[in-house]
């Protein structure tokens, strides 16, 4: 080029963009999007001991029975679980001793009764407990959600759950003096739950019915921003793309996604599967004392060195019959 | 015909139940306590609503917005069991918060079943023995506080009348009834009305101006001296309490025929 000469593009405005982006277009770096897709001990192993862990699902529905599988042969400790209505997720880790307290309003087998292996920990003081009424451990999560600091709670008044909970103050609305119970949100640091499927990014979605265990994890995974998903199906965004409707959880929010089929056994999975009720029988005689339990999860949990292993030992016959995919899930 | 002491209190109960009345029952488990927690209740709510409450609102799981009398044919135990599922009914919650709303009162009368409760009418779902060092850890508090708190009233239903069950002071306030009185009650800035009734296979306990219990009526074939021993606290008055009313043979003969066909009112033996 000639010194004082004008470049060409000089001479044209539309012209120099042109000649620009064909520049960037030369330098642009283009990454991959980054998958999700974890294996369960990958997962897992991001829950550190003493988190506050939020586990998916409520009572026998739902809930990510895989995952906690898994969290016990990595001989989790001091795990403050957080929730609503807790049920075997709650029993089993307890009895492996990755649980140092719990907050939530309900620790039970519903149809199978009380979850004894939890009873007897509490009994002996070796598991701290907050209790909540059910309606505030559901709000506790809303709050969080909010990225409120407390939850103002009308109606615990008289009771021991509030006089009994070290974090429950009594104040008065600032406005008209009526009298509340501040109790702490939910904080979870790390939300878990089962869901139908999703796709490499963390993109997750419901099966086509919906009650109010998944309606309700939603919520709880509003709570927090380290959120784990474990998944019968997993599928390619693809599919996602053409379904978008049905995304329930968006990919930005979720750390992992673990593809886990038959991931909630024994407990029921929404569209997929209905409880294992022979097997929730084993698990209850087997909670009877603390040998009988650890012979169970010798079995079912420190034997099997993964899920496919658990699955292998529970049988196919057996989670075919479980099978209650009624229409079109995915 | 006999009526049943679950038919009998079915029906009792639909008396107490008024056209706009919203009542709520959750699921219990264990047969007994079902029947008590939950079918007692949804016959009596349909029972009114198919004589003189048409108008009533019964939310069955809490979830199932008036379900067709007669749809149930065995014991729910399951909170989504797919029976339930399937029930005709004219909404159902699938979410949480529910279409209804609790805090602002929507629930005029509620359900609920507890491990003790005692003479203010307080219940306990929590444990048995000191909270801090407990004898026996129950279920947890549950829905209990805000049947208590939130609900119009409440009618407590105990699937078994023993001592141990009724005692003078619950060893956990779970739901609070009316701890100093009605005045106490009141102090504590509740929006729900507290118990109203309390509910047993021998006799049917209510509240008196002071918020004290007494014993409003007991079951035809219960002794006063039977009532007397199985309750942990004082009765002045149990003398004179009268039978609890039974139930004529025409509303006998349409509760087998219209709310209750499949006789799950009277699987009901061992009270």
């Amino acid at each position: 080029m000639q010194v004082g000469a004008v470049p060409r593009w000089h001479s044209s405005p539309g012209r120099c963009q042109a000649e620009w982006s064909t520049i960037s277009v030369s330098v642009i770096v283009r990454k991959v999007r980054a998958t999700k897709v974890r294996t369960m001990r990958e997962a897992a192993a991001l829950v550190p001991d003493g988190a506050r862990v939020a586990l998916g699902g409520q009572s026998v529905y739902q809930r990510p029975m895989a995952f906690v599988r898994e969290l016990i042969r990595q001989g989790r400790r001091d795990l403050v679980v957080v929730g609503v209505l807790n049920g075997p997720e709650l029993d089993m880790a307890a009895a492996a001793g990755c649980v140092g307290k719990v907050e939530t309003s309900y620790v039970g087998l519903e149809q199978f009764g009380l979850a004894r292996n939890f009873r007897r920990l509490v009994e002996r003081g070796a598991i701290g407990i907050d209790d909540y009424s059910e309606i505030t451990a559901f709000d506790r999560f809303r709050a969080s959600e909010a990225g409120l600091t407390f939850l103002a709670s009308p109606h615990l008044g008289g009771s021991d759950v509030a006089a009994r909970n070290p974090n429950a103050v009594v104040f008065a609305c600032p406005l008209t003096g009526r009298p509340y119970i501040a109790v702490p949100p939910a904080d979870p640091d790390v939300v878990v739950i089962h869901a139908a499927a999703a796709d490499q990014y963390g993109n997750v979605l419901a099966a086509p019915a919906k009650l109010l265990p998944q309606d309700f994890d939603q919520t709880v995974a509003r709570s927090c921003e380290k959120v784990i998903v474990t998944v019968e199906k997993l599928v390619d965004n693809s599919y996602v793309r053409r379904h978008a409707e049905r995304t329930v959880i968006p990919g930005f929010r979720v750390a992992a996604v673990v593809e886990a089929p038959w991931g909630a056994h024994p407990c029921h999975s929404l569209g997929f599967y209905t409880l294992d009720k022979a097997h929730f029988e084993e698990y209850v005689a087997a909670s009877s004392d603390d040998v009988a339990f650890r012979s169970y999860l010798d079995k079912y949990v420190y034997g099997p060195p993964d899920e496919s292993a658990y699955l292998e030992l529970i049988g196919m016959s057996r989670l075919r019959s479980l099978s209650t995919v009624t229409g079109v899930v995915l | 015909m006999k009526a049943s002491v679950a038919e009998l209190l079915a029906v009792t109960i639909a008396r107490t139940l008024r056209d706009d009345d919203v009542g709520f029952t959750g699921l219990a488990t264990g047969p007994r306590a079902a029947l008590y927690a939950t079918l007692i209740p949804l016959a009596a709510m349909q029972f009114a609503q198919a004589t003189h409450a048409p108008g009533l609102t019964c939310l069955l799981a809490g979830w199932c917005h008036n379900p067709s009398p007669g749809s149930i044919t065995q014991l729910p135990d399951a909170e989504f069991d797919p029976n339930l599922l399937a029930l005709p009914c004219d909404a159902r919650d699938l979410g949480y918060p529910p279409q209804y709303v609790v805090k602002r009162g929507d629930v005029s009368v509620g359900f609920c079943s507890a491990a003790q409760v005692d003479r203010e009418g307080n219940v306990n779902t929590v444990c048995i023995g000191d909270p801090a060092a407990p004898d026996v850890r129950l279920v947890g508090p549950i829905l209990i506080p805000e049947h208590m708190a939130l609900f119009g009233r409440e009618i407590v239903m105990m699937p078994r009348h023993e001592k141990r069950m009724f005692v003078a002071r619950v060893d956990h306030r779970t739901g609070v009834g009316f701890p100093g009185g009605r005045r106490g009650r009141a102090e504590l800035g509740l929006r729900g009305g507290g118990p109203e009734l309390v509910v047993t296979p021998k006799c049917i306990f209510a509240f008196d101006a002071g918020g004290r219990i007494f014993v409003r009526s007991i079951h035809p074939g219960i002794s006063t001296e039977d009532v007397r021993d199985s309750t942990g606290f004082d009765l002045p008055g149990l003398e004179f309490a009268p039978v609890t009313e039974e139930p004529g043979q025409e509303e006998l003969a349409f509760l087998r025929e219209h709310v209750d066909p499949h006789g799950l009112l009277r699987m009901d033996t061992a009270a």
